[in-house]
């Protein structure tokens, strides 16, 4: 089993649900750079953005174990196939080219039958009206007590010391998919054609030229902020440290996540009689704390506290944080443009 | 211990690099569009692109534009090489739709066309060619041979129907709009007819960070829209009752004495005088017989006098136009009459909207729109309005008084206020580049002095003519000039006379039941009052269609009322049926032939140019076509060649046009490629960016040579064409846009009818119909008034238009086929599992569709959204099929200042929204 050792300094990510819109820029940005559809990768996304609440992908996955508890690795349950989802190719040939005409429809010849990586989007819960939901984009949580790390029986998983990622050696990995089972966020998928496991590699080769990882540096909704964790002043400082606005899911597996999360308001939800319930919870307060831990309802009145205040024109530091005047700013150190490398 | 050292750490390093890098972006009729991208390719391939994230932030103080983009564009890449990708010539061997088809030669296609067209022309004359409009400024230039011989185009509008009409009867402007960052400075932002999250992906967050600068947000619509999770408030409202909602809004406002009178006395007509006789307005030619007809009148509440408004500007010049009371006055044959403002009807007309009886028609709670109302007068007000309105029957309607809402609280003409519209058009390089005498810059000089005499020529006469009102007529000249570049035409007498819609218009059961009339009375009375021009209005009652021209476009998808309308009465009169793309589409699949365009990335252009972001952004080459593909401007110069060649071939030397004029068959690209020497791409994009600068557009200098270095620039005028002058303010390097200033700031009239915001329309069908001011009227029972869903629909999230939808990294991002949401207790009580195939019935037809089943939707609404692919149904039948395709009758009216067909703007338009439906279960 590997041993967790301590990076000397941890890059963390922070999302802003408040600005999420759940358009899969991130996901399809990470898809096309790096799983891609290579034989065996097909159904991998290493960065997903689900509906909550939802089953999400894999499906059901906040029930199948793993994580820490009271210190002691737990490990829970791989995801099936079907679980993960997707995995889908079509039958364009036989429609565009085989001559049926209206006989042959486009669908599926590949894949899961019943689930894909954003199956239940914008599905959600509550009743009408005052149903609810919102978009939780996730990658691999490149946590302080990385679980997986401990489950590897090859020692192929490792927390690279300059930046805190958690990293796979593919050349040690066997397959034994121990890591599947003990990552409590089910981040990590398995290619049979290659025998090994992957998630998210926090774009390293990207953080090593400088740039930010393309979820980040491509979220249009400017939702999506990077910096090292001990960067004082710095943008992950401000929201989780200083504001503490910025929250890791579940918490209470123990990993240490190094993504955080600025959880989600909500429209003012409609009492019986139709009328605006000003003071009311569209999302059920303790659907929340299910996800972020109970600090979730400080952040969330610090949040309202300072809309408050820029609504009174007043002046607010996290406000103006969140708004993000200069893009730029949500990178951090890694905001080197891409197109300014030359690879010789 | 392990490390990023090892071979497996070194592939993944070797994934991200590449060999050259372009600019790159989609020159789609995405909207707005305009998101500069870095395309990055390795060994003669393109592998993936980024956005550039390359915006200058633009005023101090607010966010700046970066990084513009979507997953779409984050994946286009994937499109060049995908397996619906056409990289050959292909001729139809089988029946049309059964998807048969050989590889044919360049040659051999275009010569065939070519001869369809020649036939056509011969068999039943010009006008049977018809060309689809589509906006994609990199698919139009396919279709360069419709402005060579000036052959019928179909207005845009009324083809994907992204228009505006209540808009466009107030403030008689073509799409007036903010730049993206102007939304920053909203204090409220009611999301209403639009769904940002999924259609304005790259810049909503404009929105999110208005709410953190201190604004509100509300999201109006049926459904819990993806829209609203993000808001402050949601308020859920009965489908197609908009109107209701914005009227009683108003009421709140007058009855509390909260509007801004000094706006609405100067801005707008409501202080105008109505005669109570007969519900016209009072006019110069009621008073004095010399007088003019479109002179309108105040009451002078300081001198108690009867004042004639002034036509040359806005400003109140120190009178005090009446907003209540009766006044007589002496007509010019001595009789007298009751006169009263608009304003005072107006109060009279909204007694019927008070906040209970409009809660009941909209089902929303009455308090709530004393809250709305209230906060909507006192604070910047934007209304985030997409084109879902102009979709409704009654469209014009809901926008007409959401414009009342906005005037009566003055929130236009200011920063962080208004509204928005689809303001695109082309580049002034571009379209001005075959006008030009010569190649250079000096012919440019030439051209646009040639057009500013002109303007001084058209202002002559009147010398109270505005800026917009000289460039409104000059577009009008253009557009009815014989022989106008590609000879746009509202396409409704088209569609009513050789598409099938006639039948359906004229259906009283399906249509608006407060016509007065029959359809057919309406349509004909507009022919003969001449309010539409013979050459389009009367030409289809015998010319038959005999060639179809689709580039860049999918009208087998997009045609409200169906593909089946069309394969039924439209298909089997066209001879000749191309779809030019770079993909196989269900119109692909119904033509004789498919031409396969160059993608975007491997041909030379510009994205959409739009006033949403003021950019011009460089589309460069990354690659060359793969296989036999074509730029689109080659297929159009190609095919223009062979026209020439056969028609040699074919002894015929010219034709007559549409309009009767002899046109030559000879030198057809001499003009535009000014004798061969624009021919090649990158000398004519160069040209054309190069001319830009010197009419003002971009700076001086740019050349496409800047361009590359840079990517993108800022506008820095609006220059001559369509969506410049219509936004009525002057752009500034260091400020964000907001429309209408001019009109607000500087008191230039607007060019309606009565040079006011134009509330009330005293057209005679307008008083007919009961439409004289903005009122509320039920949709009609589009698709038989007994079924028990109403559906709705948008732009989806994962495709524009159709595409992208088949793009198999986007399809895995959602179900995977096409699907339609419902409220989880219809879903219930139906016994529709989450997921089920179920079939959606109107009147019109059928279609099968997965179930997606949310409390979101609100009960008794389905929400398909548009887009899906047709052939990604099963049996191939799609949304569209489910609607009617009505047009309301009023888009014929015409003859009446403002309300006169225009490119891009006035003319009857498709409404496919509220249509019933019945949902049932299969086996």
């Amino acid at each position: 089993m590997g041993t967790i050792t301590t990076s000397k300094r941890q890059l963390a990510w922070v999302f802003d649900l408040n600005k999420c819109i759940g358009c899969q820029t991130c996901s399809v940005a990470c898809k096309v750079l790096w799983p891609g559809e290579d034989e065996g990768t097909e159904a991998m996304w290493w960065m997903t953005v689900n509906t909550q609440p939802g089953r999400g992908t894999p499906r059901g996955w906040e029930e199948m174990g793993g994580g820490y508890q009271e210190g002691k690795l737990q490990l829970g349950k791989i995801p099936s196939d079907e679980e993960t989802g997707g995995g889908w190719d079509f039958n364009y040939d036989d429609v565009l080219r085989g001559g049926g005409g209206r006989g042959t429809h486009l669908r599926k010849i590949s894949g899961s039958k019943t689930w894909g990586m954003n199956w239940d989007e914008d599905e959600g819960g509550g009743t009408f009206p005052n149903a609810y939901y919102f978009y939780l984009p996730r990658l691999c949580n490149h946590c302080t007590e990385p679980a997986c790390l401990e489950a590897c029986p090859n020692d192929a998983i490792f927390k690279r010391e300059e930046d805190g990622l958690v990293l796979r050696d593919e050349d040690a990995c066997q397959g034994a998919q121990q890591c599947r089972r003990a990552c409590p966020y089910k981040k990590i998928y398995f290619n049979r054609a290659r025998n090994v496991s992957q998630h998210c590699i926090g774009c390293f080769p990207r953080v090593e030229q400088g740039v930010a990882p393309a979820c980040v540096r491509q979220c249009p909704g400017r939702a999506a902020f990077i910096g090292f964790d001990d960067d004082p002043g710095g943008v992950v400082d401000k929201l989780v440290h200083k504001w503490k606005v910025a929250l890791p899911l579940h918490p209470e597996r123990g990993t240490g996540p190094n993504v955080y999360y600025v959880p989600p308001l909500a429209p003012a939800p409609l009492g019986e009689d139709g009328g605006f319930k000003e003071d009311g919870d569209r999302i059920p307060p303790a659907y929340l704390e299910s996800l972020f831990g109970s600090e979730v309802h400080g952040a969330l009145d610090v949040l309202r506290t300072e809309l408050e205040k820029k609504r009174r024109g007043q002046e607010s530091e996290l406000m103006d944080t969140l708004i993000l005047y200069r893009w730029k700013d949500a990178l951090g150190p890694l905001s080197r443009d891409p197109a300014d490398i030359r690879w010789d | 211990m392990a490390g990023t050292t090892g071979n497996w750490a070194d592939a993944y390093r070797s994934k991200w690099t590449w060999d050259k890098v372009t600019w790159g972006s989609h020159s789609v009729d995405c909207y707005p569009g305009g998101c500069p991208w870095r395309v990055f390719s390795k060994d003669g391939k393109i592998v993936r692109e980024e956005q550039a994230g390359t915006f200058a932030p633009v005023e101090p103080g607010i966010p700046d534009m970066n990084p513009m983009g979507c997953q779409k564009g984050a994946c286009w890449s994937h499109c060049h090489y995908s397996q619906d990708r056409v990289t050959q010539p292909l001729k139809r061997t089988g029946e049309r739709g059964e998807g048969r088809f050989e590889p044919i030669s360049w040659e051999q296609a275009f010569s065939e066309i070519a001869d369809g067209m020649l036939d056509a022309i011969q068999d039943q004359g010009a006008a049977s060619i018809i060309n689809l409009f589509t906006p994609e400024p990199g698919a139009a230039p396919a279709r360069v041979f419709s402005d060579v011989l000036g052959l019928p185009t179909t207005d845009g509008n009324a083809e994907f129907q992204d228009f505006s009409p209540g808009w466009h009867i107030t403030w008689g402007l073509y799409n007036p709009t903010a730049s993206m960052d102007d939304w920053f400075l909203a204090d409220l932002t009611l999301i209403w007819h639009a769904n940002p999250v999924y259609t304005n992906i790259h810049w909503y967050h404009y929105v999110a960070e208005s709410r953190y600068n201190g604004g509100e947000v509300v999201t109006i619509a049926p459904d819990y829209s993806p829209s609203a999770i993000h808001a402050d408030y949601h308020q859920p409202i009965r489908i197609g009752t908009d109107a209701a909602l914005a009227l009683a809004m108003c009421q709140v406002i007058i009855d509390a004495g909260l509007y801004q009178k000094q706006f609405v006395q100067e801005q707008t007509d409501l202080p105008l005088l109505v005669r109570c006789d007969n519900g016209r307005f009072l006019r110069g030619t009621d008073i004095m017989e010399a007088d003019r007809d479109d002179q309108f009148f105040w009451w002078d509440a300081s001198k108690d006098v009867l004042t004639a408004a002034p036509r040359h500007t806005l400003a109140l010049g120190g009178v005090d136009p009446a907003l209540e009371g009766r006044y007589e006055v002496t007509l010019k044959d001595l009789s007298s009459v009751e006169v009263e403002p608009v304003f005072s009807v107006l109060k009279r007309h909204l007694e019927a909207y008070s906040p209970e009886e409009a809660g009941r028609i909209c089902e929303i709670h009455p308090d709530n729109i004393r809250k709305l109302a209230r906060k909507v007068a006192t604070r910047k007000t934007k209304i985030f309005i997409g084109w879902n309105s102009g979709k409704y029957y009654h469209g014009d309607l809901m926008e007409r008084a959401m414009a009342l809402l906005l005037g009566l609280t003055g929130n236009w003409g200011k920063k962080g206020t208004g509204t928005r519209s689809w303001a695109i058009s082309g580049m002034d390089g571009e379209i001005f580049l075959g006008g030009k005498e010569a190649p250079g810059q000096e012919a440019a000089q030439k051209l646009i002095a040639g057009m500013i005499a002109m303007r001084r020529l058209i202002a002559a006469d009147d010398p109270t003519l505005t800026a917009e009102m000289i460039n409104n007529r000059m577009m009008k000249l253009a557009a009815d000039a014989d022989g106008a570049a590609g000879f746009p035409m509202p396409p409704a007498f088209l569609w009513y006379y050789q598409y099938g819609y006639k039948e359906r218009w004229n259906d009283r059961e399906n249509h608006d039941p407060s016509m007065k009339r029959s359809f057919d009375e309406y349509v004909e009375e507009a022919i003969e009052k001449g309010w539409w021009d013979p050459r389009y209005s009367k030409v289809y009652q015998d010319v038959e269609p005999r060639v179809l021209f689709e580039s860049g476009g999918n009208v087998l998808r997009r045609q409200r009322g169906g593909q089946k309308l069309l394969l039924e009465h439209l298909w089997p009169k066209l001879q000749t049926i191309v779809s030019v793309d770079y993909r196989i589409t269900t119109t692909g699949l119904h033509s004789d032939y498919i031409l396969p365009a160059a993608q975007h990335y491997e041909k030379l252009g510009h994205s959409m140019p739009s006033v949403h972001h003021l950019n011009y952004v460089l589309c460069d080459r990354a690659q060359e076509p793969q296989g036999e593909a074509l730029p689109d401007v080659e297929i159009g110069f190609r095919l223009l060649e062979a026209i020439e060649e056969r028609a040699a071939a074919r002894g015929m030397s010219e034709f007559i046009d549409a309009t009767g004029k002899a046109r030559s068959l000879q030198n057809l690209t001499d003009a535009l490629t000014h004798q061969g020497a624009l021919r090649d791409e990158e000398k004519r994009i160069d040209e054309a960016i190069r001319d830009s600068g010197v009419y003002g557009v971009l700076p001086k200098g740019s050349s496409l040579a800047t361009l590359r270095e840079k990517g993108h620039v800022r506008w820095e005028n609006w220059g001559m064409i369509l969506h410049g002058v219509p936004q009525a303010s002057t752009l500034k390097p260091d400020e964000v846009h907001n429309p209408l200033r001019w009109h607000t700031e500087d008191k230039i009239p607007y060019d309606t009818l009565v040079r006011r915001a134009q509330y009330y329309i005293d057209h005679e069908w307008f008083l007919e119909a009961g439409e004289q001011l903005p009122t509320h009227k039920e949709p009609p029972n589009a698709g038989g008034g007994r079924r028990r869903f109403q559906m709705t629909s948008g732009h989806n999230r994962w495709s524009i238009h159709s595409m992208n939808m088949t793009n198999n990294i986007l399809l895995n991002t959602h179900r995977g086929e096409p699907f339609v949401f419902i409220n989880d207790t219809d879903a219930a009580d139906l016994s529709v599992e989450n997921g089920a195939k179920v079939k959606l019935v109107s009147d019109m037809g059928e279609v099968l569709v997965a179930a997606k089943v949310t409390p979101s939707c609100r009960p008794g609404q389905v929400i398909l959204y548009n887009g899906f692919e047709p052939y990604m149904h099963e049996n191939w039948y799609g949304q569209a099929d489910l609607e009617p395709g009505h047009v309301k009758h009023l888009g014929f009216a015409a003859g009446y200042g403002h309300l006169d067909w225009r490119i891009l703007s006035w003319q009857p338009i498709p409404a496919d929204r509220a249509v019933r439906v019945d949902v049932e279960t299969l086996g």
